[in-house]
This record gives C-alpha cells, sequence and structure tokens, in this order.
C-alpha cells in the first residue's frame, strides 16, 4: 500500500465520522443548549452584580464587564461540550460500535481524530454564536473579526485537549461515568483561574494557582484580544496552548488505542 | 488438501486473567462452506470470533483468516470479512442509508460504487423504504438485516455472523436464514456463524462444530453428527416415586441420556421397533407410563452427549 491512496483514504475515513460526530449533535440540539444558555446566564449575572468592580484600581481598561468575561464565557461553553467527545468515544464502546469501526480496514488514527474534528468544528460554531449573542447586548470585539477568528480556533483546540484526554479515559476505562466524572475537574479548572476575575487582584495561594493555571494563559490573551485590540502575540500565545495541550492529549489517545487493541 | 482454508486455527487460547475463556482450539473452514459454530450462553463462542476478526489477540496459538495471520496480517484480515456482531449496536442518531455510507468510507471503496451498492444492499435486505429513516425507530429484526448489509459492503470473502438472530422472532429468523443462504449459494461467501440455536446449525450449517466451556467437543456434518448418536431417545414420564424403579428396567434397552428432572431419557438401541418391548418391560414391573416419547437423533442429543447437559432453550422432548 502507498502512502497516497492510504493518506486519502484515512483523510476521507477521519472526514466522514467527524460528519458523524457533528450530525450526532445536530439532531440532539437539545443536548447542547444547556451548555450554551448556562454560561450566557452567568455573564448576565456577573455583569450587573460586578460592574462595579471595573472601577477597582488594577482592574485592565474595559468599556463593559460583558467585554471582560467574553473569553472566560466562550471557555467554559465549550469546555462543557468538550468531554462528550470522551463519553461518545466510551458509549461506542460500550454498546460495540466501536468494535464495528476496529474490525473494518479504516485505520487507528481517524476512528479518534474524526470524532475530536468534529467536535472541534460544533466548538467553533458555538463560539461564533456566543460572540454573536454578546455583541447584540452591546459587548465589542476591539481586535475585531481577526480576534473572533482566533476565540473559534482556540475553541476547537481547547475540545480537542480536552476531548483527548476524555478519549484517553473512554479508551483506558470503557465506561462513560469515568468520562463524565472529569467534568467537574474542568469546571473547577476555570473557576480557578482569571476566567472571572484578574489574577492582578487576587492573592494568597488562590492567585498562585490561578497564576500557574493552564487555562489562565489561554483566557489573558484572548480577553487583550477582545478589550484592548489585534496583537499577534496575543493570538498566537491563545492558540499555543491549548494547540500543545491537544497535541499531547491526541497523540495519548492514539497511544492508547494501540495498546488496548494489541493487549487485549 | 490442496485449498486453502478460508478460516484456519491452531490450539487456539484466549485468556482473561485466571479466567480459559478459550482452551485450546483447532478448526478449519473450506472456502464457499457455511460453517456453524454451536454452543451456550459462555462457552466462548464470541471470544473465537473476536479472535477471528483480528478485535482480540489470542493468548496462545494462531489463527489465519482468508491466509492471513490474525495478528501479524491483521490489517488484510481486516479487509477479507465481513462482520456482523451480536450486540454491535448501531448507531440510532443516524439512518440505514447514513450508516451504509459510513461503513463504505471506512472499507476505502469509491463514492460512485458505493452509492449504488448501497442501494442494491438495502433493496436485497428489504429496508428500501426504511433507509431514510433513522435507525432508532428500527425493529430488532430490521437492525440485523441493516447489520448484515453493511458487513456486505465491500463484497467479502468470509463472512462472521455472531448470533444474528438472538432475540429474533421466528420470521425474522427465517428472513435472514434464506439471505444468508442467498449469499453462500450466490456468491459463494464463507460463512462462520455462531450461534446457540440448535435449528439455525441445523438448517444452515454445511460443517458444525460444538463448543462447550472453551473447548470443540464436537465436529462434523449435522447429518454426521447426528449418525453418530446411533439410536433415536425415547423419553418416559413415570411416576416421581417410580423414576429409579423405570431407570433400572429401562437399563438393559440402551445407555442413559441426560434428560430434564422427572423423566427417564434411554438411547434405546434398535430403534422404534423395541419400544414395545420397553414398554412391556416397565408394565411387567408395575410402572405406570405417563407419556411416552421417541425422537430421532438431534443435534440437541449430540449436545448432550458431548457435555452431558442440554442446550438452554432446546426442546427437551417436551
Amino acid at each position: 500500500m502507498t502512502a497516497g491512496p492510504g493518506l486519502v483514504a484515512a483523510l476521507r475515513q477521519t472526514g466522514e465520522l467527524a460528519r458523524r460526530s457533528v450530525m450526532a449533535e445536530r439532531r440532539q440540539l437539545l443536548n447542547i443548549l444547556p451548555g450554551l444558555v448556562f454560561p450566557l446566564l452567568l455573564a448576565a449575572v456577573y455583569s450587573r452584580q460586578f460592574s462595579r468592580a471595573l472601577a477597582m484600581p488594577g482592574f485592565p481598561e474595559v468599556d463593559s464587564f460583558l467585554d471582560f468575561i467574553l473569553p472566560a464565557c466562550v471557555v467554559q461553553a465549550v469546555s462543557f461540550g468538550a468531554t462528550a467527545a470522551g463519553t461518545e468515544l466510551a458509549l461506542d464502546i460500550e454498546n460495540g460500535f466501536f468494535d464495528r469501526l476496529v474490525a473494518s480496514p479504516v485505520a487507528r488514527f481517524p476512528i479518534l481524530v474524526g470524532r475530536l474534528a468534529g467536535a472541534a468544528l460544533v466548538a467553533a460554531i458555538k463560539a461564533a454564536v456566543l460572540v454573536a449573542v454578546f455583541l447584540a447586548f452591546g459587548a465589542e470585539v476591539k481586535g475585531g473579526p481577526a480576534a473572533v477568528l482566533v476565540i473559534m480556533m482556540v475553541a476547537a483546540l481547547l475540545v480537542l485537549a480536552i476531548g483527548g484526554v476524555g478519549q484517553v479515559l473512554a479508551i483506558r476505562t470503557g465506561s462513560q461515568e469515568a468520562v463524565a466524572a472529569t467534568f467537574p475537574l474542568v469546571f473547577v479548572g476555570i473557576f480557578m483561574s482569571s476566567a472571572f476575575f484578574p489574577t492582578a487582584l487576587m492573592s494568597g495561594w488562590f492567585r498562585v494557582v490561578a497564576e500557574n493555571n493552564p487555562i489562565t494563559w489561554v483566557i489573558d490573551p484572548m480577553r487583550r484580544l477582545v478589550i484592548a485590540g489585534w496583537s499577534t502575540g496575543d493570538a498566537i500565545q491563545a492558540m499555543v496552548v491549548p494547540a500543545v495541550v491537544a497535541l499531547v492529549t491526541v497523540c495519548l489517545a492514539v497511544r492508547a488505542l494501540h495498546r488496548k487493541l494489541g493487549r487485549s | 488438501m490442496a485449498v486453502r482454508p478460508a478460516v484456519e486455527a491452531e490450539g487456539l487460547v484466549r485468556t482473561f486473567g485466571d479466567v480459559i475463556a478459550v482452551d485450546g482450539i483447532d478448526l478449519s473452514v473450506a472456502p464457499g462452506e457455511v460453517f456453524g459454530f454451536l454452543g451456550p450462553n459462555g462457552a466462548g463462542k464470541s471470544t473465537v470470533v473476536r479472535m477471528l476478526t483480528t478485535l482480540l489477540r489470542p493468548t496462545a496459538g494462531t489463527a489465519t483468516v482468508g491466509g492471513h495471520d490474525v495478528v501479524s496480517g491483521s490489517a488484510a484480515v481486516r479487509r477479507t470479512i465481513g462482520v456482523a456482531l451480536q450486540d454491535a449496536a448501531i448507531d440510532p442518531l443516524m439512518t440505514g442509508h447514513e450508516l451504509i455510507r459510513l461503513q463504505s468510507v471506512l472499507h476505502g471503496i469509491p463514492r460512485a460504487v458505493a452509492r449504488a451498492r448501497g442501494v442494491e444492499l438495502l433493496e436485497r435486505v428489504g429496508l428500501t423504504a426504511a433507509a431514510g429513516r433513522r435507525v432508532g425507530t428500527y425493529s430488532g429484526g430490521m437492525r440485523r438485516r441493516l447489520d448484515l448489509a453493511m458487513a456486505l459492503v465491500h463484497q467479502p470473502e468470509i463472512l462472521f455472523l455472531d448470533e444474528p438472530t438472538t432475540g429474533l422472532d421466528p420470521t425474522s429468523r427465517q428472513a435472514l436464514w434464506e439471505e444468508v443462504r442467498r449469499l453462500n449459494t450466490e456468491h459463494g461467501t464463507t460463512v462462520f456463524l455462531t450461534t446457540q440455536y440448535l435449528e439455525e446449525a441445523d438448517q444452515l450449517a454445511d460443517r458444525i462444530a460444538i463448543i462447550d466451556a472453551g473447548k470443540l467437543v464436537r465436529e462434523g456434518t449435522p447429518e454426521a453428527l447426528k449418525a453418530s448418536i446411533g439410536s433415536p431417545t425415547l423419553r418416559i414420564d413415570v411416576q416421581p416415586g417410580s423414576l429409579e424403579a423405570a431407570r433400572g428396567v429401562l437399563g438393559p434397552f440402551g445407555p442413559d441420556r441426560p434428560a430434564r428432572e422427572g423423566r427417564v431419557a434411554i438411547g434405546l438401541d434398535g430403534g422404534a421397533a423395541r419400544v414395545a418391548d420397553a414398554v412391556r418391560a416397565l408394565d411387567a414391573a408395575g410402572i405406570v407410563v405417563e407419556h411416552l416419547e421417541l425422537d430421532a437423533p438431534s443435534l440437541d442429543d449430540v449436545f448432550a452427549e458431548a457435555t452431558g447437559r442440554r442446550l438452554e432453550g432446546a426442546v427437551d422432548g417436551s
């Protein structure tokens, strides 16, 4: 088998499996809604409650709290969906659909990446929807359309990163529950970052945790793109962290799959 | 034999921890054959199929499918075989048409070819009208038929069917049998079928292997296996109190056979001609016969003779 046709087939298979996961989301739209509505509600509540925080010394220069929490809201919303890439793989393993894939000549890579790619695409769309809602309520993205594009990219990459972890767990345990159990960790991770408050105004151990939280490293440059304006450096910084994590977790997932198929 | 076997296993073993699921199985399936793998639940049928279809690595032993080793040539095996696994769910959110399409892409079939073949396959299994509906709305029989169609998109030489009719109603079962027969006779497809139904093995298989507790206990054509039992089975119901006495009286007429509680069964030497003698002997001993039946040797008898047990759900002459 030459690499050419093999690669084309693998890409087609990845595309088809991505299509399947997008289709699954589209046909269960009700499952997506809470993931979009909850962060929006939180944003609405916070922007009323904390609008006076903007006046605090040390708080970044922003027009409204809405602009400030836009990135946090996007990160939160896509994280809701990210674990789904793992739980759905676990579901496939539980009910045997996975065996069907594995018993076909499809390469191992598309089985994992196809699903993640679909989830990542959905995340990018969710991010765009959220930004549109924020804009409708008067938020402003200073970085312009390019910044919106970066936000969408970050959303997609985050899903790859978090979804990859979910897939590793799915392959190791084959249990939906085990994968779903990681969700609170992601949730707490977001709260212990700069998502809802600048680290400059934090103190003590919480500040140490938040400053060393990778989610902070993603949210801070994203936020500067929204409230300050376009900067190529910030754009790259926002994408690099989730990209590197995604690369690592997807590789781990592929390795876990090879191990499982070799060992079992 | 000059012809390369479609499936061949030598000393196949699979353990899960301390549990020996498959304990040294040798088998050989000729091209174009329908091979029935018969055994009760938990006998190791599915584990063997999972090893032959490359889903599970053997702990020991070797196997080839279509001439390819299941471990070193697993990719080639997967291109050769079609697989319809027991309980392999099909995504309820997708339509029959979409699943056929997905399966075609997974097998790397060019789009134009895949489209035509998908239409033909759905037609063949009688799902043309339902092809646009989500699989979640399908009946059990429809799902199995779709499953079969999916296993055939790449026109495999060898088809593995793991308990294809478990849980189906008799009509759906018949329809699936028809389709398997047609595939075998019209396309020469080799079929490796596992089942816990004696009738299914008897109806479909050219050759049968019986597996129990991970070991092959009998192998041969259904006719040869039944002939090996020789005598028909005489089953007699008597008053509970005289069960042991009846067993004693019938002893000289032939070997004991497994029977359900409260019933005596023997392999009647000399066949039907000896029934009257047996009844007379019981009568002479003052034992009242409440019910009597004589059955030609069945696969159930073969199974019972090999394992000392009856297959669950088998008709124990009741």
